[in-house]
């Protein structure tokens, strides 16, 4: 009972809410852009909003990953500065989140700890920096306007109503009808190049230390002509699975994170007020979850490329074993 | 129906149909993880790593459905 109470008071203030701050407070077009929108071009000129007819795009996610990056330097250069045996203040909170993720990584291999936890722990602390600015109120909704080519060459007379609409409830806070909001911050992770970039650096590392710890042998798995052709297709399997690897470390990012920030928009249109805020939750457990996958199967890749083939090494004992 | 609704509708089944066989596949891996963490806690590290993979691995699917819908929505193929 009382339970059913408080659900209607919510969803009374809801509607209050919502159609009282509709009012006053106009909302715009939805606008969802897949890729990154150009803030400003290089040597060049501005086309379609979020574009560059030439130049070179300095794009918002770029911003964010240089403020992200900024962020990391800092934090660790004031944690690590003066290191004391016993840490105090700041030190004590880069030593837990460090010291938690080392631990993690031994439980996945305690041999090579060493040589993988650099780079897993970089893209760990890199992923969930990101993905909390992209969630961080602000990021997505302040940004400038461009003017929007399209709308005013195909815009009709329904869109011209909709202008002056928009014109006479005119706050601040919109664009000018024919306008489209750019962002100044977007997740770097929901942008492709960022993500694309994330998986070819851990796929190359993961040959990498698959070729220091094995020699030629690792190639082995992926060329085997020695035991029959059923391992010449096996190995076949693994070096397209390697290339996939790329694709879905990539996709994996990115699909999560835009997806999230597509859900919470698409809901924050439709309703406003309160709708959005148990998926907002549930978007910063996924931003902490894509971090701990994306850095825990770098691990787990890496620590199986370094370890030898299975079947060429029962085939090593056999030929010992003559 | 047009070219582009048909477009439209191409990328929603993929990603749709695609999302079916990994949701099934990442909630058995999971709760197979879980259940020999439950039945042998010793094992938790071992298991995590290669709970993990199977994640991964039952992921592809649904990531390279993923890709070719946005490949069909965005009539690149």
């Amino acid at each position: 009972m009382r339970i059913r109470n408080a659900v209607l008071v919510a969803l009374a203030i809801g509607a209050v809410m919502y159609f009282g701050l509709g009012l006053v407070f106009p909302r715009e077009d939805l606008h969802i852009s897949v890729k990154a929108e150009a803030l400003v071009c290089i040597g060049g000129e501005m086309g379609y909003p979020g574009e560059c007819k030439s130049g070179f795009p300095i794009t918002n996610s770029l911003v964010t990953t240089v403020i992200v990056d900024l962020l990391l330097i800092l934090m660790i250069v004031f944690g690590a500065r003066n290191a004391q045996m016993v840490p105090r203040g700041f030190q004590n909170f880069v030593e837990l989140v460090v010291g938690t993720f080392y631990d993690f990584a031994v439980g996945v291999d305690k041999k090579n700890v060493a040589k993988f936890f650099p780079f897993a722990a970089t893209a760990f602390l890199l992923i969930i920096l990101s993905n909390f600015i992209g969630l961080m109120p602000g990021a997505g909704s302040i940004g400038m306007c461009q003017p929007y080519a399209k709308a005013a060459a195909e815009g009709g007379e329904a869109e011209h109503h909709a202008a002056n609409y928009y014109a006479e409830r005119g706050w601040p806070l919109t664009c000018e009808p024919g306008e489209l909001l750019v962002p100044f911050l977007r997740a770097p992770s929901a942008d492709l190049n960022m993500t694309l970039a994330l998986g070819l650096i851990s796929v190359v590392l993961i040959q990498y230390f698959g070729l220091k710890a094995l020699g030629w042998e690792y190639l082995v798995r992926f060329f085997n002509f020695r035991e029959g052709p059923m391992f010449t297709v096996i190995g076949f399997i693994e070096l397209i699975s390697e290339v996939i690897r790329i694709v879905s470390f990539a996709f994996r990012l990115f699909g999560n994170i835009f997806a999230g920030e597509v859900v919470l928009v698409v809901l924050a249109h439709l309703f406003p007020y309160m709708l959005p805020l148990p998926f907002y939750a549930f978007e910063v457990f996924v931003a902490a979850m894509q971090a701990v996958i994306f850095s825990v199967l770098t691990l787990v890749f890496m620590s199986m490329a370094t370890q030898a083939h299975g079947g060429h090494d029962d085939a090593e004992h056999g030929a010992a074993a003559h | 129906m047009t070219d582009e609704g048909l477009r439209f509708v191409a990328m929603a089944l993929a990603i749709g149909l695609g999302a079916i066989g990994p949701g099934a596949g990442i909630g058995v891996v999971f709760s197979g993880a879980l259940q020999a963490m439950g039945r042998n806690p010793e094992a938790e590290g071992m298991l995590r790593t290669y709970m993990f993979l199977g994640f991964a691995l039952a992921e592809v699917p649904f990531i390279l459905s993923l890709v070719f819908g946005l490949l069909i929505g965005f009539s690149i193929i």
